[in-house]
């Protein structure tokens, strides 16, 4: 057999395919390997995501779990917390210890105890409830506080698009 | 499809040129003079042989690697990008060898660094993928002999390139070879581990150990080689620039191989030394699934699960010990609550060294005592000499350390004083307070000269912290405490003969909860030592009240006077050794004395050796006049100039005689 990573990663694979969380698809891409996954998310209901289809991807280190995986929107995605190339910027996908900058406590980031499924369902209600404290794409962090509107109105756009694709 | 279409027309252009020189020459040899002699001709045939290099490249793809994952091929061309800058960088340093010769060198370099790539990222693949297949494996072993025999080909080459030709552009090339070949016996290691790895049923626990221990060494390897690199280019050529990145990205892994190690060794160390094992009791309460690998626990049954015995952790979260002890390379805190674990176990150790350290202060505050002790017996009876009789101030107490504590006495004074002075002053003042009033202060109960011989009851004021010295006169004492001094020194010795501990050498070998421990008891300490300095203070202002009273009523006797007795400078040099000047703030000033006072202060204090020298400046500014007991001094004086110590001592007797006598008389 192989190392824990690729064990736990299978278990986590078996558990999500088994007993698949609501508006949640996630899978390794191929399986051949299984540090690099594949998850549909659905946009949250009651928020200006709702209805949308966004397929994102996720990186693991051959040390998870560890270390955090990467994660990744390959839909285009206007969000406070989602930097302009779609990478997420949510707590518990970045490295353990307290962070440098004094920002974070250790307790909110990553640690073995979270899963590919926590850190979906983290991401979606991200999508519901935008943290615009520390945001990774200013220009929406700026509108999600000023122009809600307009906001709402580039969001909807973004679904259409999810799901055109 | 574009690159076939390049090739194509490369090909084209080739056999275009290669005919047009053939119809124009008619012969091979002066068909090739024209084609080296034609600048455009030459061109398209260096053009050719880039793009025959890239088909081998993708031939030999094809053949060790088959299809490239898009990871790969992001890596490959971001380090071809940075190798070429550097080869660019690297031409410049060499710029008189440059030629078409130089230029093909440096791209088989290239060449043969991409496979050395390739090679590592796959290696890193197997321990990604649940399935290799024996063509994997096949692929790899090969792919990592042809490099291997590639590298020490051209290392071989370079050598005696080096040697015949002396140092030229192959010594570039021979170090390049040799990095490269690091990394192959790295890759190969690597190899080696995962194909254990995958052969085992269970995850090999010690495979990360090994894999750090790998890395640490072949880091140490290419950092040695590059920095001997650089130091042979600087003296060789010039500062290689094109080798810094790679250096510093070399001793960069190799600090983190450093640390990872170190780390590792530390967690495994905490594994096994700080939390116990689980027992089937404390699985049978949780849910016996490991966090971290997602796996069932058993209790001590090594190689069960997903890693030999289980561990518990202070808030009784249990893992895999060998999930743990990875989790633990990045992270002291406890998976599941984030609790602080090493701060735990090292707060738990203190706890035990602040136990340990209570049970030696104890000892401290006896020893500690001692100062006070003397302050008072100096203020009733002999000075202190500043400089010498006070250890436990500051400055040696900053080094008054847990070791140093308890198991350790003080030693014993170097010269004891004559017994006689001893008991002769013990007696003088024991019969003088009575006139004094100066125990009537209320703030310091024990403060007076004369109750220096005080009850325990006053000291336990006065004093908290500390028991009654052993000696100090009061009967029943002795049985309060342990007899730390049962030589029945002269009690105003002891600060002679404390003399301070010396510091440990250095801090470094201690740990941080011994530190931390360290720390804790010298606040204590601090705090005791204060409270001995503001005794002190109070003894020294009831002193000076005494002092005073004596001479108002020596003078309403009517007495001649004398600019300085010995009573005064009792006081003079008891406070020159408190740091606060604020205890002379009542005195008035007196002009200087002469300096034959500190002479028989010294006598009186019967210490043989100390010096007198901070004395006489410090008298003449907090001393104060008193009317009386001159006649007695000029008695004494010249004696006491003498430097004999016997003869101090007489002296210092015959004047304690007359003080007291004299005192007693008055009252």
């Amino acid at each position: 057999m192989a190392g824990s990573a690729l064990k736990r990663l299978m278990a986590e694979y078996k558990q999500l395919t088994v007993n698949p969380p609501e508006g949640i698809i996630a899978g390794p891409v191929n399986e051949e390997n299984f540090f690099e996954w594949e998850a549909l998310i659905t946009g949250p209901e009651g928020t200006c995501f709702e209805g949308g289809v966004f397929q994102t991807e996720l990186k693991f280190p051959t040390d998870y779990p560890l270390n955090p995986p990467k994660m990744r929107f390959k839909t285009e995605m206007f969000h406070p917390n989602i930097y302009a190339d779609g990478r997420v910027c949510i707590s518990i996908l970045h490295a353990p210890g307290d962070d440098p900058m004094g920002y974070e406590s250790s307790a909110e980031r990553w640690s073995p105890v979270q899963s590919v499924e926590k850190i979906l369902l983290s991401v979606i209600s991200m999508l519901a409830e935008p943290n615009d404290e520390s945001g990774a794409n200013v220009d929406a962090s700026k509108m999600w506080r000023d122009d809600r509107e307009k906001f709402y109105r580039i969001a909807g756009e973004l679904v259409r698009k999810s799901l055109s694709l | 499809m574009r690159g076939i279409m390049l090739t194509a027309t490369s090909f084209a252009l080739t056999a275009a040129v290669l005919g047009n020189a053939y119809v124009q020459k008619k012969q091979f040899y002066p068909s090739v003079v024209y084609i080296t002699k034609s600048h455009p001709s030459l061109a398209v045939l260096y053009l050719q042989a880039f793009v025959l290099v890239i088909l081998m490249g993708k031939l030999f793809k094809k053949v060790f690697f088959g299809q490239l994952r898009a990871a790969e091929m992001e890596h490959l061309i971001e380090r071809s990008w940075y190798a070429v800058t550097e080869t660019c960088l690297a031409f410049t340093v060499f710029r008189d060898d440059f030629g078409p010769r130089f230029v093909a060198m440096f791209t088989l370099l290239l060449f043969v660094k991409c496979f050395h790539w390739l090679a590592e990222d796959r290696v890193d693949y197997m321990e990604r993928s649940p399935v290799i297949s024996w063509v994997f494996h096949m692929r790899v072993i090969t792919l990592l002999v042809v490099l291997a025999s590639f590298d020490l080909l051209f290392i071989n080459y370079a050598y005696h390139s080096t040697l015949t030709k002396g140092a030229s552009v192959q010594l570039v090339f021979g170090f390049e070879y040799a990095i490269l070949l690091t990394v192959l016996i790295n890759v190969f290691f690597k190899y080696v581990l995962h194909t254990i790895d995958l052969q085992s049923e269970n995850p090999w626990e010690n495979k990360a150990v090994y894999m750090l221990y790998t890395d640490l060494i072949m880091g140490f390897i290419k950092v040695f080689l590059y920095t001997a690199f650089v130091a042979i280019m600087i003296k060789i050529h010039t500062f290689p620039l094109f080798a810094t990145r790679p250096m510093y990205l070399a001793m960069r892994s190799f600090k983190k191989a450093v640390h990872d190690v170190i780390m590792s060794r530390r967690a495994i160390r905490n594994m096994n030394t700080l939390y116990p094992d689980a027992t089937a009791e404390d699985l049978a309460t949780t849910d016996s699934i490991c966090i971290i690998c997602r796996e069932d626990m058993v209790a001590g049954e090594p190689g069960a699960g997903g890693g030999g015995t289980c561990k518990k952790l202070p808030c009784n979260h249990i893992f895999h010990s060998s999930c743990l002890r990875s989790w633990f390379q990045r992270q002291q805190t406890c998976p599941t609550c984030r609790m602080d674990v090493l701060r735990l176990s090292v707060a738990a150790a203190s706890q035990r060294l602040r136990q340990q350290g209570q049970q030696q202060q104890g000892g401290v505050g006896q020893q500690g005592q001692a100062g006070p002790g003397l302050g008072q017996q100096g203020n009733g009876q002999v000075p202190p000499v500043p400089g010498q009789g006070m250890p436990p101030f500051p400055p040696n107490f900053q080094f008054w350390l847990p070791q140093f504590q308890g198991g350790v006495p003080f030693p014993q004074p170097p010269v004891p004083p004559p017994p006689s002075s001893a008991a002769q002053p013990g007696a003088s003042t024991a019969t003088s307070p009575t006139t004094t009033g100066a125990a009537s202060q209320g703030t310091s109960p024990g403060t007076s000269p004369g109750t220096s011989t005080a009850t325990p009851t006053s000291w336990g004021t006065s004093l908290p912290n500390f028991p009654p010295p052993p000696n100090m006169g009061a009967p029943g004492m002795g049985g309060m405490l342990p007899n730390m001094f049962p030589s029945m020194m002269p009690p105003f010795m002891m600060p002679f003969g404390m003399s301070p501990p010396m510091p440990p050498p250095n801090f470094s070998g201690l740990s941080d909860e011994e530190l931390h421990a360290m720390e804790g008891m010298e606040r204590q300490h601090v705090q005791a030592r204060i409270e001995c300095l503001k005794n002190i203070q109070s003894l020294l202002d009831a002193a000076v009240i005494q002092m005073q009273q004596y001479s108002t009523l020596i003078s309403g006797l009517g007495m001649p006077t004398v600019p300085v007795t010995p009573a005064s400078t009792h006081t003079t040099s008891a406070t020159s050794t408190v740091p606060t000047p604020t205890v002379q703030t009542g005195e008035s000033p007196a002009p200087p004395s002469s300096p034959i006072n500190p002479e028989t202060l010294t006598s009186t204090a019967a210490q043989p050796s100390e010096s007198s020298n901070d004395l006489s400046d410090l008298e003449g500014a907090v001393g104060f006049t008193s009317p009386a007991k001159e006649t007695k001094d000029d008695a004494a004086e010249p004696a006491a100039e003498s430097p004999e110590e016997q003869e101090r001592n007489e002296v210092r007797r015959r004047r304690l005689q007359r003080l007291s006598s004299s005192e007693t008389s008055t009252s």
